[in-house]
């Protein structure tokens, strides 16, 4: 392991058609753990997900994983997202309604695995509790199920980054609870850094090790966590000042 | 052999199938490419692909004849390089067959394909997946209705393709006379029976079509398989 932190991101993307153009900078860099895009809806959160995922070309600036140019404006570098090995479980989850679960977790998995899931995926399942449930259809899911198999997939790539939009918001608080718990032992396990984005300043606490505040026509910038949350005081999931 | 009642059939289904097997990938490709990508000129291939579908069809065997005619310059080329020659030939029928199949092929393509939300195929690419890749494995899987009933429709225009098949293929019994075309041939002979059956095999087939578009049409919600 070289000594440079997980991510670093220096970004200006812009977004958009015609009158409804407009522009996202972010500047922030995680050593290790969870960054939490914290901010109100509309502010570029997402965007700036998706730019790191390399699913948008930034218009310049640069994104670093571990040390390693994915993005470099000024000596053209921009990897395609196939190439990144970053982990995406987007806001609807967007799982594939023509799979079923099991086809949903080994989706980008080298054909051999596909036909016939290995160990390590049985493995996944289980640690995510999705063991019975491998040949449901997943329109028959709830909510928090449909969240975890999103999960499952984009952690059966054994990415080196993952990016969660919103993940427990649509959910339930028993639901938040269980998923939540999951979620932290995961990349705990993996010692995964993530990006999380979320409006919601208990899931931005609960998860967090360094803060990136959002506001509509302003840079993103970093910030100690008290200010991020309004000093609310620790969090009622893990005891976290 | 030019008299057989069943030659026309089975050359209109072979010249139909061709053509498809043609212009199935071509009009495809176009629907993913209007679909997907925002590009300066799409415009002005969405108006140069519903094009045949606007013309005249004499008009767009004139052109066809101009471009692959023997002194045409695709159709010399061709000809020199390939040893194939177009005009008067099945093979001409089909491209002719092809070029009139293409906009209802892209046209009812393009929405199924556009219905796919392009958030999955974004999650497919953060897998590993290259473009191509995704267009196989999560794109046409989740928009096949749509694709079948354009291949289905495509198939049904391009067998009763009978202008710009006269002009580039011409009526040459036993090689090119086509259901169509030999339709035409009977009505104006006054062989009426004749006429009448092929008559009959294109209603047949063209019920058949849209019975089974129909089927494959946009469901309630839009329930992929």
């Amino acid at each position: 392991m070289s000594g440079a932190p997980a991510l670093e991101v220096d970004l200006q993307v812009t977004v958009g058609r015609g009158a409804s153009v407009f522009t996202v900078e972010a500047r922030f860099s995680l050593p290790a753990g969870v960054l939490v895009l914290f901010g109100p809806s509309g502010a570029g959160k997402t965007v700036t997900l998706r730019a790191i995922a390399g699913l948008i070309r930034p218009k310049r600036g640069s994104v670093r994983l571990a040390g390693e140019a994915l993005d470099d404006g000024m000596r053209g570098v921009h990897v395609p997202a196939e190439r990144r090995r970053i982990g995406y479980v987007p806001q609807d989850q967007a799982l594939f309604p023509h799979l079923d679960v099991l086809g949903n977790v080994v989706f980008g998995l080298p054909r051999a695995e596909r036909k016939k899931p290995g160990p390590a995926t049985l493995a996944l399942l289980d640690e995510l509790g999705l063991s019975a449930l491998r040949g449901a259809r997943v329109d028959a899911l709830s909510g928090g199920e449909r969240q975890r198999v999103a999960l499952a997939r984009a952690l059966a790539a054994e990415p080196r980054l993952l990016l969660l939009d919103e993940p427990l918001s649509a959910l339930d608080r028993a639901a938040r609870f269980s998923i939540g718990r999951s979620l932290r032992e995961a990349l705990a396990r993996r010692s995964l850094p993530a990006v999380l984005v979320t409006h919601d300043a208990e899931e931005a606490a609960a998860f967090g090790d360094v803060f990136v505040q959002f506001e509509r026509g302003k840079p993103a910038r970093e910030l100690p966590r008290e200010v991020v949350l309004g000093e609310k005081g620790p969090c009622p999931h893990c005891g976290k000042p | 052999m030019e008299s057989s009642t069943s030659f026309p059939i089975l050359l209109s289904l072979r010249v139909a199938g061709l053509a498809l097997l043609f212009v199935g990938p071509i009009g495809l490709a176009i629907a993913l490419l209007q679909a997907r990508v925002r590009y300066r000129l799409r415009g002005l291939v969405d108006a140069l692909v519903l094009l045949p579908l606007v013309l005249p069809p004499s008009v767009v065997g004139y052109f066809l004849v101009v471009v692959f005619g023997r002194r045409g310059l695709l159709g010399r080329m061709l000809e020199e390089g390939l040893g194939v020659r177009l005009v008067f030939s099945p093979a001409g029928a089909a491209l002719a067959s092809a070029v009139v199949a293409l906009p209802i092929l892209v046209k009812t393509a393009q929405p199924s394909i556009e219905a796919v939300p392009s958030r999955l195929e974004d999650v497919a690419r953060t897998l590993g997946l290259r473009p191509w890749e995704v267009v196989f494995r999560v794109t046409l899987p989740l928009a096949w209705r749509g694709v079948l009933a354009a291949l289905v429709l495509g198939f049904a225009r391009a067998i009763g393709e009978f202008g710009a098949t006269l002009m580039l293929a011409g009526n040459i019994p036993g090689r090119t006379n086509t259901m169509p075309v030999e339709i035409f041939s009977a009505f104006q002979e006054g062989d009426d029976a004749r006429a009448g059956l092929y008559v009959i095999v294109l209603s047949g087939i063209s019920v058949v079509v849209v019975l089974v578009a129909g089927l494959l049409g946009p469901k309630e919600g839009r329930a992929p398989a």
